[in-house]
């Protein structure tokens, strides 16, 4: 399948998805003329009729197979959900030292002292910065009832 | 202007242009990646000094973009690949140093037309807006998203579908007219809708990381030592026409939909190369292959304001990362800035002149750590740059949720990526798709349902037919260049 038909099939799948959802918005005595559902309805059909021209446009193209590095990216958003998961329980600083490390090793770093040094030392920066500096109040996890 | 906005304003020039330098010599990091890199860390600023910043950083970006391009035949920025040819071949014949001096001075006479140009432009395309009704904001929306057709570049359709995405990702949230909850699936998190910058975010910073994660074989970079040299006064005499060329084209593209410092470089290029007294130079180390399109994409970067200070509407990526910021700021760039912020234009003012300023100063000061900086590994760099979004993005409005949106917009971009779908439609749907629908809606309620209120109403008249002309004008384009287009295997 070639990315125009691809992403035409794609387009048409959320066109009609989206639909669906949007006649199921309920009426309300407030409504206008248009209403709420009247340009989600809208914007549904003309992504539809756009999805289906591009899919008719395309579908007989050939196009040579493009690597999509899924597994690659999925591993990146995986550190990201973990990071995410860990962040109210580990507090700011200890997660993201984790994340940095995380993340230049799974792309290509050796695991040493130096990359272990360069990960704390990171997330200490960015603690200074956001944290101290900016006075963000970043999750400070179980560390805030150990001290 | 007070010396307290002053002390918010020059630091806040100098801190942007630094890390827009920083962010530009990265080869793969865009000014627009740059920009939506700070964008979060300007929410707690006041709002001058955060519009100042960013513009800065756009300054900065399109200068930085060059070091690498130079240094090490990589450029920085997309707007930077012209400067490579010359820029290159200077520094393999030993003059690295003159040519960033060239780059530098270039960029800051292009970074003053520009200015000079937003000065005079930007304000008296405003006043037109203090006459704007319901109508005519909707109509100023439309003719916002008919740009898509010319951002569009290679795929009309394509564009078209990413900005009616766009308009969809804005429906997200109460509805502006009834308070109804559209599409929010029960999260509290979603009722105010999905902000634009974590759209902005994910798209251009998360999905351009996750596409880099995506490289194998990153190519390690030897750093270099240069110096940079100003030039002296008979290179400033020779290099002055392609600045002003560069500069002249520079001021027209960066207000164009779709222009931008990449277009505007190329042809400043060509054209300084047509109307040069040495021709033969250029490919081989030529002072006017640098001037021409660093004066050019130093003068988009300013330009790129004219249509968002008057109208409201991005013609870049870079452009919509800065509305972007406004927003962020509870700022509605567009006609009624000038008057319910003039404050904060005359600081924005003010501080792209001092950006230009700063980056004389602060490119000479930061060609060392950029240097190094280009030659770190790219595992860490990628690091970094993944720490700084999910700290930025939390330090938004402190919520975990959001950093989870904006990568899934990560995801989103790196999708549109594989698909070639450019990326600015959906941003300029999703920016502009509240404004379309609530002044739409509002209008037709203060007229009874009559859509002839869109007609009736001169301004709204005036857009939409503009509107209409620009959707005709890119499309026939379109057809008429994919008509030309030669077909492979065609006799020649």
């Amino acid at each position: 399948m070639n990315r125009d038909l691809a992403f035409g099939v794609a387009g048409a799948v959320i066109a009609v998805g989206y639909y669906g959802l949007a006649v199921r918005i309920p009426a309300s005595a407030l409504a206008d003329a248009v209403g709420p559902q009247g340009l989600p309805i809208a914007y549904a059909s003309v992504l539809l009729l756009l999805s289906v021209i591009l899919t008719a446009r395309s579908v007989r193209r050939s196009e040579s197979p493009r690597p999509v590095h899924a597994a690659r990216v999925a591993g990146m958003l995986a550190i990201g959900a973990v990071y995410l998961a860990l962040v109210p329980w580990l507090g700011y600083t200890a997660t993201l030292a984790a994340l940095i490390l995380a993340v230049t090793w799974y792309l290509g770093g050796i695991v040493n002292r130096t990359i272990v040094v360069v990960a704390v030392s990171g997330a200490l920066v960015f603690w200074l910065l956001f944290v101290r500096l900016l006075g963000i109040p970043h999750p400070a996890g179980v560390w805030a009832r150990l001290f | 202007m007070s010396a307290a906005d002053l002390l918010l304003i020059v630091p806040a020039a100098f801190g942007g242009v630094a890390w827009g330098i920083l962010g530009g010599a990265l080869p793969g990091i865009s000014p627009s990646i740059t920009m939506a890199l700070l964008l979060p860390l300007t929410y707690g600023m006041n709002p001058t000094a955060a519009i100042v910043m960013l513009a800065a950083t756009y300054v900065g970006a399109e200068y930085g973009g060059s070091i690498p391009a130079i240094l090490i035949r990589t450029p920085g920025t997309n707007a930077a690949a012209a400067t490579v040819v010359d820029g290159y071949a200077m520094k393999e014949q030993g003059r690295a140093g003159e040519a960033l001096g060239i780059s530098l001075y270039s960029g800051f006479v292009g970074g003053l037309f520009g200015l000079a140009v937003v000065l005079l432009l930007a304000q008296p395309l405003s006043t037109v807006a203090l006459a704007f009704t319901p109508q005519a904001y909707f109509a100023l929306g439309v003719l916002g998203l008919s740009i898509i057709t010319s951002v569009a570049r290679e795929s009309l359709l394509k564009g078209l579908m990413a900005g009616v995405l766009g308009l969809m990702i804005a429906t997200v949230g109460t509805d502006p007219v009834t308070g109804l909850n559209r599409f929010t699936f029960g999260s509290p998190e979603l009722l105010s809708g999905i902000p634009p910058i974590l759209v902005m975010v994910g798209l251009f910073a998360v999905g351009e990381l996750l596409a880099e994660s995506g490289e194998v074989g990153w190519r390690q970079v030897k750093p270099e030592r240069a110096r940079i040299r100003l030039p002296g006064p008979a290179l400033w005499r020779r290099i002055a026409l392609p600045q002003a060329i560069g500069s002249t084209i520079g001021a027209f593209e960066g207000m164009m939909p779709g222009g931008g410092g990449a277009v505007s470089s190329f042809l400043a290029y060509n054209e300084a190369r047509r109307w040069s007294r040495r021709k033969d130079e250029f490919g081989r180390g030529s002072p006017e292959g640098i001037a021409a399109p660093e004066a050019a994409n130093n003068t988009v970067a300013c330009t790129a304001l004219v249509p968002i200070l008057s109208l409201g509407i991005p013609s870049s990526n870079s452009s919509a990362v800065l509305l972007g910021g406004f927003l962020l700021h509870g700022l509605i760039p567009g006609p009624m800035l000038f008057v319910s912020h003039s404050n904060v234009v005359d600081g924005l003012f003010v501080g792209l002149f001092a950006a230009n300023i700063a980056m004389v100063i602060v490119g000479y000061v930061m060609l060392g750590p950029c240097i190094w900086l280009v030659s770190r590994p790219r595992p860490y760099l990628m690091a970094f740059i993944y720490a700084l979004v999910v700290s930025g993005v939390y330090a938004i409005e402190t919520s975990l949720f959001h950093v989870g949106v904006a990568l899934v917009f990560g995801v989103v971009g790196y999708g549109l990526r594989y698909f070639e779908v450019p990326l600015l439609p959906m941003v300029l749907g999703v920016v502009l798709g509240f404004m379309v629908e609530s002044n739409y809606r509002r209008a037709l309620v203060l007229s009874g349902g009559d859509h002839m209120t869109f007609l009736q109403d001169p301004v709204s008249a005036g857009f939409l037919i503009a509107a209409t002309l620009f959707l005709l004008g890119s499309t026939a384009h379109h057809v008429f260049r994919g008509r030309r287009r030669p077909q492979v295997g065609a006799p020649a």
